[in-house]
């Protein structure tokens, strides 16, 4: 299988819906064999909806029915043979089942926990029932974003793909420290604090100035202009960012308004922000009449950190990033060709990613339970039979 | 349960950050909470993150910006100008030194100043370089510039961060606050740079990775992506189209946002039987039978008469209460918390997330911790301030040469 960097470690996923699932793709595409375990007795949530296919890039799939003694006996045979165990059940889910760390080191010393529940695994409010866009709301993430007038703004599906990414990072620091000293760990992991800690100098700025941070959309504390302009067509919009005096120098002369340059109100950021209705309204009068990539080019030939505002179907159709490798052809079961993502680095050392498409339940089957696991053919079918890989 | 002699995860890693505002500062940020030894590269008039506040009292002072406050503790600094060969002499002087180097100046910065990757890795062929840039390096657009507002913006994540307006041609999508584009290129880069030490133990070898911003943004919309690839079209952002669910996770019958009286709660109560346990807390209102609210379905399709009723029910109330006796019959809500309320928040302080830390001039604060923990390698303690500008150019400089 290639040469990637994470070749020769396997992982059990038993994670579900988003962030687990997510955190477990970025360790196949880096090459780690996944074998992600569901059942159709509780299926994935997330297996409804095209999503599932990116959540689950590049994994195996077995079924097994962890309710059963004997679903748990291959499961617990199955942790032997592995380096990271994943899962995000409610807390104490995964201990209820019968896979509570301190029998997964009993089978394999040096095994790799990751654990993933929204407030964590200790604490008054662990057992609490989470979502993602509700963490948004509980850890301020939300709090510091939108317009800062009406009600707290919806905040987009930020929360797993965050934690997903954190989750991958912790398991790899882990996996490397185990490499190095032979212990496991056991990775309590709080998706509510993962997201607080993304937002530190909210935090910092009401300590410091003893005001709550007050949400500014697409505006900036310092730099100005910034913000949307409209651009031609329906919901069209360039992103501005005048980030010094030379791409301010650049945008006057660009769009020809000397008189708003040579005033003295408008040489520094601050003053700018005082004369921001003026200054925005011409720079709309110029942008309304392009499209927002007709306006991009313009503005980044003259070195001006500009881009248009997509929605992500307008953003999955941008040529850069196919050019860019990032999104790239792949064949599917059903004979159609997708452009899917990869992982957002590159490096010239080795390989780019492995992706394969993601597989249905049961894919893996055979081939882990008996080619792997060595189970009889007989034994094999009648755990099928009994409801015990299903 | 930690084990004394244990040490920290990352102990004796040795990180080099030349770094600028948000992205390769918060990546460093990362592996000194984890217990490397970081030291920040800066230039003689400091990172730009100095000027930036929010400052105490509104008075500039460049060790007292929020900004860098908040991304740059447990750091070491070093002043250097990379523009004058001297000094470029002592950075080529430090490589040897050093594990890993996390940077996002303007591409072509080290190309420039004869520093580039290859003369780097002569130096020390060991050494992981992780350069952060919003495009990447190749691609149309790597030669164009960008900031957090740009990639937010052009990832496809800002259309989905508010919900449905009235006119779309009046209101703009928005970026999430907090420079959200940059944290996600810096986290990006934090797990390029495992990863790249994962093969480096196998093989011994360094490696140059190029983050590309634009690429790490759009694995944030990794939902939206999927569908894109299977040919749904994403949600309208204008409300009177508005019909279902959507890329955002607040949506109608799923949940939304109820305001109280000190503020707002978050609920979600979004299977049938939740919903009953919903209706049970509110002490089952006549309006419960109603068939315009009897399935999912419905609830859905007459959102803003169940959203008016469930108003009138939360506005006399505590967002804290409704939370806490919501969850106590297993359903999904949250208060929407202030920062205010998070530092005050028992499960945190139980967890001792937050993290004190004394600074020489700004005085002492919390600062978010670690959203995890470990039990076999101990999480570095009393992890130190932020660094003033230059405070360990000497010692860095006697210990390289």
């Amino acid at each position: 299988m290639g040469n990637f960097p994470l070749n020769g470690l396997r992982i059990l996923d038993f994670s579900w819906i988003i962030a687990g699932p997510t955190a477990a793709r970025h360790l196949a595409l880096m090459g780690a064999e996944v074998i992600k375990i569901g059942s159709s007795r509780r299926p994935d949530p997330s297996s409804r909806g095209a999503a599932f296919q990116v959540y689950n890039q590049s994994k195996e799939y077995c079924s097994l029915n962890l309710s059963t003694p004997q679903g748990l006996e291959i499961a617990k045979e199955l942790v032997t043979t592995c380096d990271v165990v994943i899962e995000n059940f409610a807390a104490g889910v995964f201990e209820r089942i019968g896979l509570d760390y301190e029998t997964l080191i009993a089978l394999r010393p040096d095994v790799i926990l990751v654990s993933s529940a929204g407030t964590g695994h200790t604490g008054p409010d662990k057992d609490y029932v989470a979502y993602g866009s509700l963490l948004q709301h509980y850890t301020g993430w939300n709090t510091i974003s939108g317009y800062g007038k009406d009600e707290p703004i919806r905040g987009g599906l930020w929360a797993d793909p965050w934690v997903g990414m954190e989750l991958a990072m912790i398991t790899v620091a882990a996996i490397n420290h185990r490499m190095k000293t032979g212990k496991g760990q056991y990775i309590d992991f709080s998706m509510a604090e993962s997201l607080t800690a993304s937002i530190p100098a909210g935090l910092l700025e009401y300590q410091i100035t003893n005001q709550l941070p007050t949400p500014i959309g697409n505006d900036d504390v310092i730099k100005s202009p910034h913000g949307l302009y409209k651009c031609k067509g329906y919901d069209a919009w360039i992103a501005i960012s005048i980030q010094n005096e030379v791409q301010w120098g650049s945008l006057c002369k660009l769009l020809d308004i000397p008189k708003i340059l040579n005033s003295s109100n408008c040489s520094s950021p601050k003053a700018r922000q005082e004369n921001k209705v003026e200054i925005d309204q011409e720079i709309n009068k110029f942008t309304s009449s392009l499209g927002n990539y007709e306006a991009m080019d313009i503005f980044q030939n003259h070195g001006i950190p500009s881009g248009p505002s997509l929605n992500i179907s307008e953003a999955y159709s941008d040529p850069h990033n196919t050019h860019s490798g990032y999104l790239a052809p792949q064949i599917y079961p059903d004979g159609a060709t997708r452009l899917m993502p990869g992982m957002p680095w590159k490096t010239e050392e080795s390989e780019p990613v492995h992706v394969i498409p993601a597989p249905q339940i049961g894919d893996s089957n055979h081939r882990i339970y008996m080619e792997l696991m060595g189970m009889s053919s007989d034994a094999y079918q009648e755990c099928i039979r009994n409801q015990i890989i299903y | 349960m930690t084990d004394s002699q244990d040490t920290s995860i990352l102990d004796g890693l040795r990180v080099l950050e030349i770094g600028l505002g948000v992205s390769a500062p918060y990546a460093a940020l990362n592996f000194a909470k984890l217990g490397a030894e970081v030291v920040k590269l800066e230039p003689l008039e400091g990172d730009p993150s100095r000027t930036h506040g929010p400052f105490p009292n509104g008075i500039k002072h460049k060790e007292k910006s929020g900004l860098f406050l908040a991304y740059n503790h447990g750091k070491k600094s070093i002043c250097l100008d990379l523009n004058i060969s001297q000094d470029r002499d002592k950075f080529e002087s430090m490589l040897p030194h050093f594990d890993l180097v996390i940077e996002n100046q303007n591409l072509g910065f080290f190309n420039d100043r004869r520093l580039g990757y290859k003369k780097i890795s002569s130096i020390n062929p060991s050494l992981i370089w992780v350069s952060i840039l919003p495009f990447g390096e190749v691609g149309p657009y790597s030669q164009y510039v960008a900031d957090d507002l740009v990639l937010f913006h052009m990832s496809g994540n800002a259309h989905g961060m508010i919900g449905p307006v009235d006119n779309p041609e009046v209101e703009p999508p928005i970026r999430a606050g907090g420079y959200q584009a940059e944290m996600v290129a810096g986290l990006t880069a934090s797990t390029a740079a495992m990863v790249a030490m994962h093969q480096r133990l196998k093989t011994g070898k360094g490696c140059k990775i190029v983050v590309s911003g634009l690429d790490s943004m759009i694995t944030m919309a990794i939902s939206g992506i999927a569908n894109s690839a299977f040919g749904q079209q994403p949600t309208t952002r204008e409300l009177s189209k508005e019909k279902g669910s959507s890329i955002g996770g607040m949506v109608s019958a799923i949940g939304g946002v109820l305001k109280c009286n000190d503020g707002y709660v978050a609920i979600s109560p979004r299977e049938d039987s939740q919903w009953e346990r919903w209706l049970e807390l509110m002490g089952n209102p006549r309006w419960a039978d109603d068939e315009r609210f009897a399935t999912r379905e419905n609830r859905q399709t007459n959102v803003s008469a169940l959203w008016e009723l469930l108003t009138e029910w939360s506005l006399p109330r505590s967002k804290f209460d409704i939370a806490r006796s919501g969850q106590e019959k297993r359903i999904p809500c949250f208060p929407v918390n202030t920062i205010e309320d998070l530092l005050a928040d028992e499960h945190l302080a139980y967890r001792e997330f937050f993290v004190e830390i004394a600074h020489f001039d700004a005085g002492i604060l919390l600062h978010p911790g670690l959203p995890y923990k470990l039990n076999n390698t101990n999480i570095p303690q009393g992890i130190s301030s932020a660094p003033r500008l230059g405070s360990h150019t000497q010692e860095i400089l006697e210990r390289c040469t």
